[in-house]
């Protein structure tokens, strides 16, 4: 791989690490915020299902200022990290044409977002 | 107990767990499934869900710090992470299938085992294989890091028993929420003689993507409660950042053996609770 190319790998990984903790550290604080704000005397029921309806359900309730969808925003941005990381990485291995690394991140994407459906479906 | 009291523990359950994690290499899911289990009385599942998060924190919060110095070895990260990930799928289900208390013993003897190979003199091998094997070879898995200036080369073998070790570091990460870092340096280091910096950092980044792996399955089937992961996120985060930060100014080694000696107290009260119920 080129030495651009190796840079523009770098400066794209070092982001997606430092926005994703930025984000979720600042929706989970304001998530906590808010619940104490409101009192802090129930315990909000954790979110199940398709990941398509937690997400849903996530942006509904921040709509609304419900503190529990904050702090369930702040765990999705961390769990989707490596996903972003590993998916970055595909398309730079593409960028370069490595195609067997690019197509054994696919492989990793594809196993990670196995968990994420297989939850949903009960299995 | 009250919610604001359970916020308060676990956020400092958190930050103890990340602390003591960055000073001693001992991950935060051994603190943390305990704390959960033996004093929140948390269900099992919910306890490794919740661990899981704090996993991808600990993995994410460092990997900054590793990027552009060729320490983290992405191509042999991905190769070992197709078992990885298959293993951390097997033990998420495994984790939803099987009995409670067998999770407990599991757990209790993994525990163990770390705390104990913990204690053991480290083989720091810094030159990595004098050889690489052919199929690490035709990969391309041997690379370069930096260290200080300069870049050193090394070599890699192993990589067919590494890929089984993966596998079941894999399914125990999922089963019982830790980043089993423990198993993967082992593999790296002994199996693959890869150098010791290289191995931590390319465990770091693989143990968030193993993490992933089962953390979504947890979380579809809602063991991950927001007031609970929540805390627990944000204290590792600024414990993994304090600890990163005291780990020169405090005797890291004489730590590490306190903590391990507390940890073998804890597995085997993991273990009474997956005997006696």
């Amino acid at each position: 791989m080129n030495e651009k190319l190796e840079a523009q790998r770098r400066a794209v990984t070092r982001w997606i690490l430092r926005a994703s903790i930025g984000l979720a550290v600042l929706f989970l604080l304001v998530g906590l915020e808010l619940f104490l704000f409101r009192g802090g005397v129930y315990f909000p029921t954790a979110p199940a299902g398709a990941i398509h309806v937690i997400l849903r359900d996530v942006v509904h309730g921040m709509l609304s200022l419900r503190p529990s969808a904050f702090l369930d925003a702040g765990l999705l941005v961390l769990l989707f990290t490596p996903l972003a990381r590993l998916l970055s990485g595909v398309v730079a291995n593409a960028r370069a044409r490595d195609w067997l690394y690019a197509f054994i991140g696919i492989v990793v994407v594809a196993l990670v977002s196995v968990g994420l459906f297989a939850g949903q479906a009960g299995v | 107990m009250t919610p604001l009291l359970t916020v308060s523990l676990v956020l400092a359950g958190g930050l103890f767990a990340g602390f003591i994690g960055a000073l001693t290499g001992l991950g935060g899911g051994l603190v943390i499934v305990p704390l959960l289990t033996l004093v929140l009385h948390l269900p099992v599942q919910q306890a490794v869900g919740v661990s899981l998060l704090g996993v991808i924190a600990t993995s994410v919060g460092a990997a900054p710090r590793f990027v552009g110095t060729g320490l983290s070895n992405v191509r042999l990260a991905l190769v070992l992470q197709v078992a990885a990930s298959s293993g951390a799928l097997l033990g998420a289900l495994a984790a939803h299938s099987i009995k409670s208390q067998v999770l407990f013993m599991v757990f209790g003897a993994v525990m163990l085992y770390s705390a104990v190979m913990s204690l053991r003199p480290g083989h720091h091998d810094s030159r990595g294989a004098p050889e690489s094997s052919p199929l690490a070879e035709r990969l391309r898995l041997g690379s370069h890091y930096r260290e200080g200036h300069i870049w050193v080369d090394y070599k890699v073998a192993g990589v067919v028993p590494a890929f089984g070790v993966m596998l079941g570091a894999g399914l125990l990460s999922a089963m019982l929420g830790i980043g089993s870092g423990v198993f993967k340096v082992l593999a790296m280091d002994r199996l693959m003689r890869l150098p010791f910096k290289v191995s931590t950092a390319t465990s770091n980044f693989m143990i968030g993507i193993t993490a992933a792996t089962s953390a979504g399955y947890y979380l579809s089937r809602g063991d991950v409660p927001p007031l609970v992961a929540g805390p627990v996120v944000l204290g590792v985060l600024a414990g993994a950042y304090l600890g990163g930060h005291a780990v020169h100014h405090l005797p890291a080694r004489l730590l590490r053996r306190v903590f391990a000696v507390v940890l073998m107290g804890v597995a085997l009260e993991m273990l009474y609770k997956g005997f006696v119920p």
